[in-house]
């Protein structure tokens, strides 16, 4: 890695350890071994937001070219949002790709994506599935996202109508995330969530 | 006696350091937007935000379609960015922080320079072969060679040089000639 991506990494973590948002818990990085290409973001899901209460991790790899090129961010928890796909975690968002700037750091993308996650953008959508939900049915994706916070980021609201579905379809044999995915896909109506598993 | 010295260097040094931490601490409004370091080779964009020149270089390269300023998307360019000359700003710096690739003047020099007289005339049959497609500039890209290298190179050099030159000459006046005349 050039020397300018080493140093610009070294000073950020700084940055981001001397930040008002980590003493709030609300934004954090770590490195992953010492070499400053790969790091591990963490975000505490925004308040008033079916994210609340979660705690989401980030994988961070940084280019030889960064600030060059942006930092190739994913998200690690899984999530239900209408721009992180619900199954790799790759997020679109534009200061990611083509509206990235070289004065931006992680500490600036980490509270972009927290701000993604308070406000989706379901007209430029990652995962088209979450993205109609949340456009048709917007109570189904709020209930929908909180219960995957609860599930994989350790927030507070445990949906037991939805666990009990849950178990249902892992009783006929289907594993648990997938019958979660199939259920959230649904609306949570299990008739179809079930024809489309055994077809 | 080195000892001694060095202990004073040291004892400087340790005073430097602390400065420089009371500096970052005052002055990070001097900082680089891109590097984050103290800016090196200033520069200014006409929407006012700071950056060494080599670091704003390498962003308006990288993005050369869309060129704005890395800090408030404001549009900008080479032409118009400002240097910043500080009073003594050149006295402590490394010189080999000093190596920003100005957009002017990049040139790729031909191999023949790294040495080995005996290719050069080589090189001079190459011209020749090569320069028949466009005879005019194959004639001008000579000229400007010998041009060039007339005074640093010497020996046996510039005379090869200047015999092709001539030989070139002719060519380019025959060529010329029978041009007008088909
Ligand atoms: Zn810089
Ligand atoms: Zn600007």
């Amino acid at each position: 890695m050039n020397n300018i991506a080493t140093q610009r990494i070294k000073r950020e973590f700084k940055e981001v350890i001397k930040s008002e948002e980590l003493a709030k818990c609300s934004i954090k990085v770590d490195l992953i071994g010492d070499s400053y290409t790969e790091l591990k973001g963490e975000i505490a899901g925004p308040p008033d937001t079916p994210y609340e209460g979660g705690t989401f991790f980030l994988e961070i790899k940084v280019p030889e070219t960064y600030p060059f090129n942006p930092p190739k961010v994913r998200f690690m928890t899984k999530i239900w949002h209408p721009n992180i796909s619900s199954v790799t975690g790759a997020i679109c968002l534009d200061i990611l790709k083509d509206q990235w700037a070289a004065a931006m750091t992680l500490r600036t993308v980490l509270l972009s994506l927290q701000a993604l996650m308070a406000a989706a953008e379901p007209d430029d959508p990652q995962d088209a599935v979450v993205a109609k939900q949340y456009k048709e049915y917007p109570e189904i994706f709020a209930k929908t996202a909180s219960h995957w916070t609860n599930v994989y980021a350790g927030g507070p609201n445990k949906n037991s109508e939805f666990d009990t579905k849950i178990q249902r379809l892992i009783d006929m044999g289907i594993e648990r995330d997938q019958a979660r995915g199939a259920l959230s896909t649904y609306n949570w109506d299990l008739e179809r969530a079930t024809e489309q598993l055994f077809s | 006696m080195a000892t001694t010295s060095n202990e004073s260097d040291s004892s400087r040094k340790n005073t430097d350091n602390r400065e420089n931490d009371n500096k970052d601490e005052q002055n990070n409004m001097f900082e680089c937007n891109i590097c984050l370091d103290y800016a090196k080779d200033a520069v200014v964009s006409v929407c006012g935000h700071l950056f060494c020149w080599p670091c704003l270089h390498q962003w308006l390269e990288t993005r050369s379609s869309r060129q704005v300023c890395p800090v408030c998307k404001a549009v900008i360019s080479k032409d118009k960015v400002i240097p910043i000359y500080g009073r003594g700003n050149t006295k402590q710096e490394d010189p080999r922080n000093k190596v920003p690739p100005r957009p002017a003047g990049q040139r790729t020099e031909p191999d023949a320079n790294t040495g080995f007289p005996g290719f050069n005339f080589g090189d001079g049959g190459f011209h020749l072969s090569f320069g028949i497609g466009a005879f005019p500039f194959g004639f001008l890209t000579s000229f400007n060679f010998s041009d060039r290298h007339g005074v640093p190179v010497g020996g046996q050099l510039p005379q090869d040089d200047h015999y092709l030159s001539k030989l070139f000459l002719w060519i380019a006046v025959i060529f010329i000639i029978w041009l007008l005349l088909a």
